[in-house]
């Protein structure tokens, strides 16, 4: 089987990956005082107000579920094994909206998550790469 | 004109090609499938086009200026659409107003596509850099994913039920089996469509597209150009599009449609409830809602409640999407945002056969490019035939 897809390590997302494999959530944060939100995915800018300088942040790595859904039929067929599993919308404290899965098996199928606090765990994605998903606090 | 309308230009033909499940077609000759058919039915040879606007996911690396080439063609506007499933609509008015501009007399508005299941899941693996680096990595199961977490949320805020969506779905293959280039051929009942393989709950199959192959054409010209062929003129009487709507909401659960619909129903001097039918963008039944109500047809979290009271069939009081659509029809990749183009046109134009209706004017809505948790564009027109 192909392994699974992986991000591309690039000159903006690095603090992102490189701190994902010290199993910590790190963000970007535009540093306008006006401004001074929170941001992801990795950009070259902030999209909250255009100014060009973000600094890197650790982040708690908590949030809330904003929507779910159990995957039956995963894009890739390496994920095909571990089907069905729940691919979440998280809403992190700090502000942005994170896409990731529930390291979870076994929940009641009617569970419903919306609105549920979680908190980042980290999980080997390849040989080369950790990354976030999340659990029920 | 103060209004911003695209007075001046006309649809001149229409083609489409057979939609087929496999080809061993290329997309160049979909493309020029889909333009040849437009061509003779507008009564245009293939050297009067001089504007040229195509989307095709699986063209590179080929583009529209290589297409040009290929077809002999030398024009002096080209586009190619960026726009996803809101390309079709994007082009056709684009193309209206290069020909008001006069930068161009007769431009092909064309899509086309080679997909099956697993090229269209490997396109949506990479379909962008935000997809490919935090979408991918995780799982999310392609748009089937993203637009699985758009219906649970829709259905938790707003109370619509799978059962709400499936009256939709099941109104479109009723359309869909007067077309006779529909691929889905039988009806589909509600125990059907309740009972589907999950492919991304609350998404089961029916609420997903069929990837297919195919292409589909207008053409577009210089109103003086084009003799009226007895009332087979068709306008733009009003448009729009925006783009990454609103910033910083993903879950809205709007499109965008709200921010220049005002705008587009002054440049048509008519409003939603003049609308005869209404071709949306239907690669999930609850995108389709969402547009029912940003086009101001119902208010927000209106449209479960607005379709129980009506029938989206050829034969009701509110046909939508009388072709089947992309859900019982087929998405044949970028050719899903051009689908309801041509079934405006071919209703316009009374060339609908089994499935026509009595209509002198409708709309057509495009919706798409999926990026990091939703589609970033939209577009929508109203045309009329001449009377």
């Amino acid at each position: 089987m192909e392994p699974k897809p992986s991000p591309r390590l690039t000159a903006i997302n690095q603090p992102f990956l490189r701190g994902s494999n010290r199993d910590e959530l790190w963000l970007q944060r535009c540093v306008q005082p006006a401004c001074r939100k929170f941001v992801f995915y990795p950009r070259v800018c902030c999209p909250h107000c255009g100014a060009g300088a973000l600094t890197w942040e650790q982040a708690t790595g908590r949030g809330q579920v904003v929507s779910f859904s159990r995957v039956f039929r995963p894009q890739h067929e390496s994920f095909f094994p571990e089907a069905p599993y729940y691919f979440i919308a998280v809403r992190l404290s700090e502000g942005p909206l994170f896409f990731s899965r529930l390291d979870h098996q076994g929940l009641p199928v009617e569970t419903n998550l919306i609105g549920r606090q979680v908190r980042a765990v980290f999980v080997q994605h390849t040989p080369e790469q950790r990354l976030p998903l999340f659990e029920l606090c | 004109m103060a209004t911003g309308g695209y007075e001046g230009v006309v649809i001149a033909g229409v083609g489409q090609t057979r939609y087929e499940k496999r080809t061993e077609k290329t997309v160049q000759h979909l493309l020029w499938e889909a333009l040849d058919a437009a061509l003779g039915s507008a009564g245009f040879p293939m050297r009067r086009v001089d504007g040229l606007a195509v989307t095709a996911f699986v063209l590179p690396p080929d583009n529209v200026t290589v297409v040009a080439e290929h077809f002999g063609l030398e024009p002096r506007w080209l586009s190619q659409g960026a726009y996803g499933g809101a390309s079709g609509v994007i082009g056709m008015l684009h193309g209206a107003r290069a020909i008001q501009a006069g930068d161009a007399d007769v431009v092909a508005c064309l899509t086309a596509d080679v997909f099956d299941v697993a090229s269209h899941m490997d396109l949506m693996d990479r379909f962008n850099s935000s997809v490919r680096d935090y979408l991918g990595p995780y799982g999310f199961g392609g748009p089937n994913g993203i637009y699985a977490l758009h219906t649970r949320l829709y259905m938790d805020r707003y109370g619509a039920t799978r059962e709400d969506f499936g009256k939709q779905a099941i109104s479109q293959r009723q359309n869909a089996l007067l077309n006779p280039n529909a691929l889905f051929k039988t009806p589909l009942t509600m125990e059907e469509y309740l009972n589907a393989r999950p492919i991304a709950d609350p998404l089961r199959l029916y609420d997903c597209v069929l990837p297919c192959s195919g292409g589909d054409c207008v053409i577009l010209a210089r109103e003086d150009l084009v003799a009226s062929q007895g009332g087979r003129r068709v306008r733009i009487l009003g448009g729009g599009e925006i783009h990454n709507f609103p910033v910083e909401d993903v879950f809205s659960l709007r499109g965008g449609w709200e921010r220049f619909r005002d705008r587009m129903y002054e440049q048509a001097g008519l409003g939603p409830s003049d609308m005869e039918f209404v071709q949306l963008y239907d690669d999930y039944p609850v995108m389709e809602f969402v547009q029912l109500e940003s086009l101001g047809f119902c208010p927000p979290g209106g449209a479960a409640e607005f379709l129980r009271k009506r029938d989206t069939t050829v034969g009701g009081d509110f046909p939508i999407n009388t072709g089947g659509g992309q859900l019982s029809a087929g998405q044949a990749g970028a050719s899903g945002g051009m689908i309801g183009v041509v079934e405006a046109v071919l209703q316009l134009r009374g060339e609908a056969g089994a499935r026509q209706l009595r209509a002198r004017r409708g709309m057509v809505s495009g919706y798409g490019m999926v990026a990091y948790g939703r589609g970033l564009s939209c577009s929508a027109a109203i045309l009329a035939r001449e009377a």
